[in-house]
């Protein structure tokens, strides 16, 4: 079942307990941010938060941890909230298997009701505040950013649907960080190429799909809203800007159109971010805001991001793991059992299979290095069995534990790509990665005392199942 | 015109204003770009205590990194 909007969702969180609206007066720094670090401290199942009563505004409203927590991203999906993960992974994945679902066009928005075009000030505008200490200034980070590719502009699944980092940086103004491998930057390379701006329309406060769509690494021709219709079961709803001919998300609560400027960086940052580092003190591109539409009282979604986990970590999580399932699934379609790459997108990435011969599980630990998003992840490569859930630590380190050998079993090739924000990379870039098996030694690879495997006592898993039922 | 706490120039100015009267403003400097609300704790919005770590020298500025780089002919 699709979610019709932002506050949609919002609604269903709270019916489901997984809605805290802080009532008690808060200031914008450092309560908001203090506060929902502090969330993502208490667990893995925590609500998401509503603030309606911040210093100096009149009728702001602040959503933050809107996906940070298990059951939050089970209720993206319209599952039960206490859907365990595993199982949430494998539904993601039989979802990503019905991409594409055709959008469905709308002509009007609900964000059409307050329209402006001249003195736009999104100082005013927007209830911005302060995410971490060493923050350069006031940032927008959980927006989807569109454009399209202007060599290619007919073609749909070329328009991206992205999530990128931007700092407000004048009342009309805001800087952001496409990295040379984001889509953006192929767009933003054609524009500077032949000297034009590139149009770019941002929208915030989003039911959850799209934002989960525009946090998937898809392929570049892939559209995340008709991805985004498959993770929802449902056509996708679109509506088309005034000033461009780029697609929005029909439910958001504000849109911002502007143009990303040909030929302009500037200062930028730093910025608190996923690795648990700063990034910054670089230039990076300007878009100028044109024309803000909005609901009637917004609700002005944000997301923490910093030391992890945060809401990030979940948004990222399964999301990331289902394409790296997939494309090691073209490789090794009988032996993958389930991927777990969801510790800083990926830097660490857990992998259970079954193992065809001795060596096999090596072999597989070294294909996810070469898969598209292993060659800016994967530092480190966790091989277990088939039947060790790599989404339950405690069973992973048993593994390690017992079925790894230091001296056959750690693997380590020099040299390899990385992501730059990774901070030990060095140079920025370059890292050494490693696999560790912690799979059973199989033929010819005879080594261990491997012959007698603990069982469970009967009916565990009936058992497993019963319990579920009775604590929904 | 107010001094950016982090770069120390004094050309920073006010962007916005509490709805409610009186009770901040936020400024930013045109100059490293900063941005801050005159009611955040003293290690944000006071030069002298500003995290060292985090200042910026306005001399290094045209220095910075471009990201991502610029086509060779907007390059000066």
């Amino acid at each position: 079942m699709a979610y019709k909007d932002f506050r949609d969702f919002l609604a269903t969180l709270e019916k489901e307990g997984q809605l805290l609206t802080i009532n008690d007066e808060v200031k914008p720094e450092p309560d908001i941010a203090a506060a929902t670090k502090a969330m993502s401290k208490l667990g893995a199942e925590t609500p998401a938060m509503l603030f309606d009563n911040i210093y100096g505004y009149t009728d702001a409203k602040v959503a933050m941890n809107v996906m940070g927590s298990w059951p939050n991203h089970a209720l993206m999906m319209s599952l039960p909230k206490n859907t365990p993960l595993k199982d949430q992974f494998f539904e993601f994945a039989r979802r990503y298997d019905q991409f594409p679902m055709p959008v469905q066009r709308e002509e009007t928005a609900p964000f059409h009701e307050v329209e402006i075009t001249e003195n736009i000030n999104l100082f005013d505008i927007l209830p911005l505040f302060r995410l971490n200490q060493g923050d350069g200034g006031f940032y927008i980070d959980k927006a989807c950013v569109i454009s399209r590719d202007l060599d290619d502009p007919e073609h749909f699944g070329k328009q991206n649907v992205g999530i990128y980092r931007m700092q407000v940086k004048g009342k009309d103004r805001l800087g952001i960080q496409p990295v040379p491998q984001h889509d953006i930057a192929i767009h933003l390379r054609q524009a500077e190429e032949r000297g034009e701006n590139l149009p770019v329309v941002i929208a915030l406060g989003n039911e959850p799909a799209i934002t989960t769509a525009a946090a998937t690494p898809l392929l570049y021709d892939q559209s995340e809203y008709e991805m985004a219709g498959a993770i929802q079961g449902e056509p996708y709803r679109i509506v088309k800007a005034k000033d461009s001919d780029l697609d929005i998300p029909w439910g958001a609560e504000v849109v911002l159109e502007g143009e990303l400027l040909a030929g302009v960086r500037e200062f930028e940052g730093p910025f608190g971010e996923f690795t648990g580092h700063y990034s910054g003190g670089r230039s990076m591109p300007v878009i100028k805001i044109n024309r803000v539409y909005h609901r009637q009282n917004p609700i002005f979604e944000h997301l923490y991001i910093g030391m992890p986990w945060t809401e990030t970590d979940y948004m990222i999580g399964i999301n990331t793991s289902v394409p790296l399932y997939h494309q090691l699934k073209e490789a090794f379609p009988n032996e993958i059992e389930a991927v777990n790459a969801m510790y800083t997108h990926g830097l660490v990435a857990i992998i259970s299979t079954k193992r065809r011969y001795g060596g096999f599980a090596k072999a597989v630990g070294m294909r996810a290095l070469t898969t598209p998003h292993g060659l800016g992840y994967c530092k480190l490569v966790i091989v277990v069995d088939e039947d060790v859930d790599p989404f339950n630590l405690p069973q992973v380190m048993w593994a390690l534990s017992t079925k790894m050998h230091p001296k056959h079993d750690a693997v380590i090739i020099p040299d390899l790509s990385v992501l730059t924000l990774d901070p030990g990379s060095s140079p920025s870039g370059i890292t050494h990665k490693m696999v560790l098996d912690a799979t059973t030694p199989v033929a010819p690879e005879t080594r261990g005392h491997y012959s007698q495997p603990l069982d469970s006592p009967v009916n565990v898993e009936k058992w497993e199942q019963r319990l579920r039922e009775l604590l929904r | 015109m107010h001094t950016c706490p982090r770069c120390e120039s004094k050309k920073a100015e006010v962007v916005s204003k509490s709805p409610v009267e009186g009770a901040w403003e936020v400024y930013m400097c045109p100059v490293c770009i900063f941005t801050w609300r005159s009611i955040e704790p003293e290690t944000i919005t006071n030069p002298e205590k500003y995290n060292r770590a985090f200042k910026v020298n306005p001399a290094d500025i045209p220095n910075a990194e471009n990201v991502p780089a610029l086509p060779a002919k907007y390059i000066k």
